[in-house]
């Protein structure tokens, strides 16, 4: 139901926006210039600043700082979640009203751009911080800067040191045919040896996907490249973890619930940089006793998920250099690491590598030392519609008799048929 | 017939006794069990939500904890209530609620008493409309109802046109008016009035009433149990949006308890802790309110679904 509606409100969303914006619309605005002064009232959309502490470290402390170096400036937060933000945006877009300054998640920059909906920033804010190459790609739509990184969180392994120590397992698996043989050495007692469910199916799917030097998309995002044999491979692989009877749909867990590897009903799992927070405040044990493992998944090549969070600015704000100055602030270290701390999340910047809370958060380390692997999804201008259709096409093929190559092929269709729509 | 008998007052008060002195046959006694096993397959989840929001995170997270908290953690109430505004948000929710409720009742009872009692050119016509738009789903009617409330003219700074500025978007109109009055309770009221006797209305009529004040005086009083189900519906309904106050409102002082709820779901999961104190919260008027009208409200759907 929920991605019906979602997928029918974004449908109808995209094409009165698309109409909106080409000009048969109404609801256009003129854009003023980015070079004027910083000055005016603007709205900020975002998803992310959630809970108590979240609204105090985003409208006292960052904007705090905001207001001091531009007091003409006046902003409105306009608070969502990211299950409710396409439907947001996309609702403003129709009716003309974009917010000011945007945050939206890895992948989400084309499809904007490509609408016009959101503007380029000046290149010098890609040099301005210590960006790590890849920590910048999803900000990118062609050749130009739309956003800046806020907080990155990344798709890696975790695992139970003590379950390794017992099954005598003295490395972390190099490549999937170890990940297998671990994972079924694991599997005892009502025991999985690997937990790949318990992240979203798209996400999972696609850092497997990576790591098996496969790719979404083409360079120019219109020609999907997903259905070769690499990507049938990761589809695979879940299915024979299923077949082993090391990986279990059934007993994956919910998102802010225990999970399998805190309660020790997995040796290893698939989860995102932020679980070192929620181990923190359910099981504080397993950090002071050292019990968890991570590593990042590898098999032709080792690869991380990047996803996250990033920052940009309307096409259609009549306060441009203010909306310009808010972006360039949300992105500074002192206002992204605020950001990381208060979600678990990766801070994009290598002048952050060496900080306290890098060093103590060890999910967190492992990714910045690892972003030479990671990888983003989305690249093609139709990823808002082919990102909600990629789990129920593949889940199928992981609950029910489907093969491997029909979903994947079945998937490719769909998103070719959605990139032919563009 | 279960339905006749309850529409006859006093019915329930007078067979009880009489029904007491029956011996408990087999058949009974399993409707009785199967009844049970249902309330408490109804009532656990709400069980839960309230142990739940009394617990510490370590304790929810915990494989050994008990069904009960081991620390009854009443402060995960007050720190719910400091998270955000809830007050406001309550006083929000209230207000739209209520507002939705109130001229859900004048407005769909008028439409309902006309469409029942009154014959007209094109009546059947427009209750078949009114039927038609009990099929549309709501999530197809979000964007064309933004767009509307976005460019209703001379609204928010907008022209003749609805050009230039917000419509009512941000504003109580954008909360209030879209949502006031539903197919359904014309429908409900429709069914209601069409069953009351038509000696009544002519007599009202010979009394030398008009048109509003048989609808008012006289037949309105007769529909309580409609009044009460488009009540409980309606308030519930406006209670628990989520979508469209998130939508068409942009600052805190605007939001409602649902949306104000949301802040407790992070994309790493909820905070459970809160989420069910706050949920606990929220749930209570809707309880109050079931419980009070809970006897017209069984009466109101019984009676629409025999039409």
């Amino acid at each position: 139901m929920e991605l019906k509606r979602r997928s029918l409100l974004a449908a109808i969303g995209a094409g009165t926006a698309a109409a909106a914006l080409s000009g048969c619309g109404t609801g256009s605005t003129a854009a003023g210039s980015a070079d004027g002064p910083a000055e005016g009232e603007i709205t900020l959309l975002t998803p992310i600043y959630e809970n108590a502490n979240g609204k105090t470290l985003l409208e006292k402390e960052i904007l705090g700082g905001f207001r001091k170096k531009y007091p003409d400036v006046k902003v409105n937060v306009d608070y969502t979640t990211y299950a409710h933000l396409n439907e947001k945006i996309t609702t403003g877009m129709a009716g003309g009203l974009l917010p000011d300054v945007l945050m939206m998640g890895v992948g989400w920059i084309p499809p904007f751009a490509a609408k016009k909906a959101i503007a380029p920033l000046p290149e010098k804010f890609a040099t301005a911080h210590d960006y790590e190459k890849r920590v910048l790609e999803p900000s990118r739509y062609d050749g130009k800067l739309y956003a800046l990184p806020v907080v990155l969180d990344t798709r890696i392994v975790v695992y139970r040191k003590d379950h390794f120590a017992e099954a005598g397992i003295k490395k972390t698996p190099a490549n999937w045919a170890e990940l297998r043989a671990v994972a079924k050495q694991l599997t005892k007692d009502g025991r999985i040896g690997f937990d790949p469910f318990s992240i979203d199916l798209r996400q999972c799917w696609e850092t497997f996907l990576f790591a098996n030097g496969g790719q979404l998309f083409s360079a120019d995002g219109k020609k999907v490249l997903f259905t070769d044999s690499r990507g049938v491979e990761a589809l695979e692989f879940f299915k024979d973890l299923i077949k082993d009877g090391s990986a279990n749909y059934a007993k994956k867990t919910d998102p802010g619930a225990p999970t399998n590897v805190q309660t020790g009903r997995a040796s290893m799992m698939m989860t995102t940089s932020a679980l070192w927070e929620q181990v923190r405040e359910q099981n504080p044990e397993l950090l002071k006793d050292d019990t968890l493992g991570a590593f990042v998944l590898a098999n032709r090549k080792p690869a991380m998920l990047q996803g996250g969070t990033l920052v940009t600015q309307s096409a259609s704000s009549k306060h441009p250099a203010a909306a310009r100055a808010l972006v360039e602030y949300l992105a500074t270290p002192e206002s992204i690491l605020g950001a990381a701390k208060q979600r678990g999340s990766v801070p994009g910047l290598k002048d952050l590598s060496d900080s306290s809370y890098v060093k103590e958060n060890k999910f967190v380390d492992l990714s910045l030392q690892n972003m030479g692997a990671a990888c983003s999804e989305g690249g093609t201008a139709a990823w808002m519609e082919i990102r909600e259709k990629i789990k129920p096409t593949l889940e199928p093929a992981i609950v029910g008799g489907q093969s491997a190559k029909d979903a994947i092929a079945e998937l490719g269709r769909l998103a070719e048929a959605a990139i032919g729509r563009m | 017939m279960a339905t006749t008998e309850l529409h006859k007052p006093g019915v329930g008060h007078t067979s009880r006794p009489v029904a007491q002195r029956k011996p408990l046959t087999v058949g009974r006694i399993a409707l009785y069990v199967t009844l049970s096993v249902i309330s408490l397959l109804m009532v656990v989840p709400f069980v839960w939500m309230v142990l739940t929001s009394l617990k510490t995170p370590v304790e929810i997270a915990s494989q050994d904890a008990g069904l009960l908290p081991e620390h009854w953690d009443f402060s995960n109430y007050s720190e719910a209530l400091t998270a955000a505004p809830f007050a406001t948000y309550a006083r929000n929710s209230f207000i739209i609620a209520t507002s939705h409720t109130l001229l859900n009742l004048v407005f769909a009872s008028m439409a309902g008493y006309a469409l029942a009692r009154i014959r007209f050119r094109g009546s059947e016509v427009i209750f078949y409309l009114f039927i038609a738009a009990l099929m549309i789903p709501t999530y197809t009617k979000v964007l064309p109802e933004f767009l509307i409330v976005r460019f209703m003219p001379l609204a928010g700074g907008n022209d003749l046109f609805g050009q230039g500025g917000s419509g009512w978007l941000d504003t109580w109109w954008a909360l209030i008016v879209p949502g006031a009055v539903t197919p359904f309770a014309v429908f409900l009221f429709r069914q209601f009035y069409l069953d009351l006797p038509v000696e009544l209305e002519e007599a009202a009529r010979l009394d030398g009433l008009g048109e509003f004040r048989i609808y008012a005086r006289i037949m309105t009083p007769q529909v309580k149990p409609a009044l009460i189900t488009v009540t409980l519906l309606t308030f519930e309904s406006s209670w628990n949006n989520f979508l469209w106050p998130l939508l068409v409102t942009r600052t805190d002082s605007l939001r409602v308890i649902q949306v104000g709820l949301s802040v407790f779901k992070t994309e790493n999961g909820p905070q459970w802790h809160f989420l069910m104190a706050g949920t606990t919260l929220a749930t209570l008027p809707m309880v109050i309110l079931f419980l009070i009208g809970q006897r017209y409200f069984v009466q109101g759907f019984a009676t629409a679904g025999l039409k």
